[in-house]
């Protein structure tokens, strides 16, 4: 091929790559936290070694790969332009990766100062992230119901911003408010608006891309987005400090959870149908992830259903938590970045060839034997730290699985940046050659 | 009446459809237009079109398939 096209301009690679690189960090840390506080870090999920666990995931890990993933995907898949690419990249990854490091140091010290520090800070970087996001989501003339879903998943992450903003004020400057409820909202938001809808428009576009799927039905790429967003705004509101309609809350709870599940039975079910029956890491983390939505569902619902049986039990929003982060959401995240980071790869190495020219395959980025490991590492961190929840020791062998699965993602995130370089050098050399020729 | 050109890349994995096309574009006489078949909207390629002075347009199919259909301005 290579008939001497030249490309649109794509942001430079390291644009994304760097929160690509830095995620797999945080995961080792949420590693090495488990590992230090040991089963003490279960007893509750309102104490400041849980509420760091809990954002070293889901900040360092989770949003600071979403961020560099849309930040590209946004161009090369939705032909929405971001403004100032680069400038936007340093403030995000800064405020991501500062930002994670204030919240830790916050919540472990419990010093008012660090979320002094980090509420501005965050907000302002995050928030200026998620604005300009939207902004080119409703600029770009592209339609369809990823653009639909990825909208309303930047709005759940403005919510999520804010919702974050106030508790960490609330920490900050002492103020009465009611963190309980704003904490549930908060986290609803933050897993179900921003996080869940974006896996949904992500998955609309990439699984039957690169899992030669059919495409989603229309039913579901129509109205699951708008269905859960006004799912959770209802459920939000029954929040309020008015007299709490119980039944109505647990009805919208459920209603959201059995969502989620008919999402991940759809896309396990397309994944059965795809056209090439070649199993590859990808599918597999995606078809992991689906399973533990479906689990993860079913235990909101029988939580929300049975009260007070497992209400006051510390257990069970551990038990969500694992399934929803290690479960669902960084499973899909490494499956993804073992697609997005080869294709990268190869679509700037296009940029550089030139008629004549082969540019290496998507294949030799990654070497696929070393994600499968990962994946085998990632199940028994996951597995572990499940039956952490029964047996509390198991909290160690959990930790020191997710540390080693985290380092071994890093060590694949490594090998692809490194071979982006190496085949760049080959195809500069290469070009020099047949010029001095 | 002109031979069909089509690509499917609806059962290849990319960036396969992608290079097929465009060394399908490379041959393709004036006047003559290329239909490729895929289950999304290929923004990358929109962009390379552009860019190289062909002109395109899209449509869905009620099973989900986008037809591109593309030709030198």
């Amino acid at each position: 091929m290579q008939p001497g096209l030249s490309f649109e301009q794509a942001p430079p690679i390291s644009v994304p790559f760097r929160f690509f690189l830095t995620a797999p960090a945080f995961g080792m840390a949420a590693g090495l936290l488990l590992l230090w506080q040991g089963p003490a870090a279960l007893a509750s999920r309102w104490t400041g070694v849980a509420l760091a666990l809990t954002h070293l995931i889901a900040v360092g890990f989770m949003l600071q790969a979403m961020c560099g993933a849309l930040l590209q995907m946004l161009p090369v898949a939705a032909g929405a332009n971001i403004w100032q690419p680069q400038r936007v990249t340093h403030l995000t990854h800064a405020g991501l990766t500062v930002g994670t490091l204030l919240l830790l140091a916050g919540f472990l010290s419990e010093q008012a100062l660090f979320f002094r520090i980090a509420v501005p800070f965050m907000a302002v970087s995050l928030g200026a992230f998620a604005v300009i996001v939207m902004v080119a989501l409703f600029r770009t003339p592209a339609k369809g119901p990823t653009i639909l879903a990825l909208r309303i998943a930047v709005f759940g992450l403005i919510v999520t911003i804010s919702l974050g903003a106030t508790l960490a004020s609330g920490f900050g400057w002492q103020l009465a408010l009611p963190l309980t409820e704003l904490t549930h909202v908060h986290a609803a938001w933050g897993l179900g608006g921003w996080s869940l809808l974006l896996v949904a428009g992500v998955a609309y576009l990439v699984v039957p891309m690169f899992q030669l799927t059919p495409p989603y039905p229309m039913w579901l790429t129509r109205s699951f987005s708008v269905t859960l967003f006004f799912l959770l705004a209802a459920w939000s509101i029954t929040w309020l400090p008015l007299q709490r309609p119980e039944g109505l809350q647990v009805a919208l709870a459920c209603a959201a959870a059995l969502l989620a599940v008919v999402f991940a039975v759809v896309t396990l079910r397309l994944q059965a149908q795809r056209r090439r029956k070649v199993t590859e890491p990808t599918l597999l983390f995606w078809r992991l992830a689906m399973v533990c939505l479906v689990l993860a569902a079913a235990g909101v619902m029988l939580q929300q259903l049975k009260p007070g049986e497992g209400e006051d039990y510390a257990g069970t929003p551990f038990l969500l938590g694992v399934l929803l982060m290690a479960g669902v959401f960084m499973p899909v995240i490494s499956g993804m970045l073992y697609k997005i980071m080869p294709f990268l790869n190869w679509l700037h190495l296009q940029k550089i060839g030139k008629p004549g020219l082969l540019v290496p395959n998507m294949r030799q980025m990654i070497p696929e034997p070393r994600m499968m490991m990962q994946l085998k590492l990632h199940l028994a961190a996951l597995v572990l730290l499940l039956g952490a929840v029964p047996l509390p020791l198991l909290v160690y062998p959990g930790g020191l699985a997710l540390i080693v699965s985290c380092a071994w993602l890093e060590w694949n995130v490594v090998e692809a940046a490194r071979n982006y370089a190496r085949f760049k050098e080959e195809l500069a050399e290469k070009l020099a050659a047949e010029q001095s020729a | 009446m002109a031979e069909e050109r089509t690509v499917d890349g609806r059962g290849l994995m990319p960036p396969e459809p992608m290079e097929l096309t465009l060394t399908a574009l490379d041959s393709l006489p004036d006047g003559e237009e290329l239909l490729l078949l895929l289950y999304v909207e290929p923004h990358p390629l929109y962009g390379i079109l552009k860019k190289n002075g062909y002109t395109y347009r899209s449509q869905t199919r009620p099973d989900g398939t986008v037809e591109i259909y593309m030709r030198k301005a």
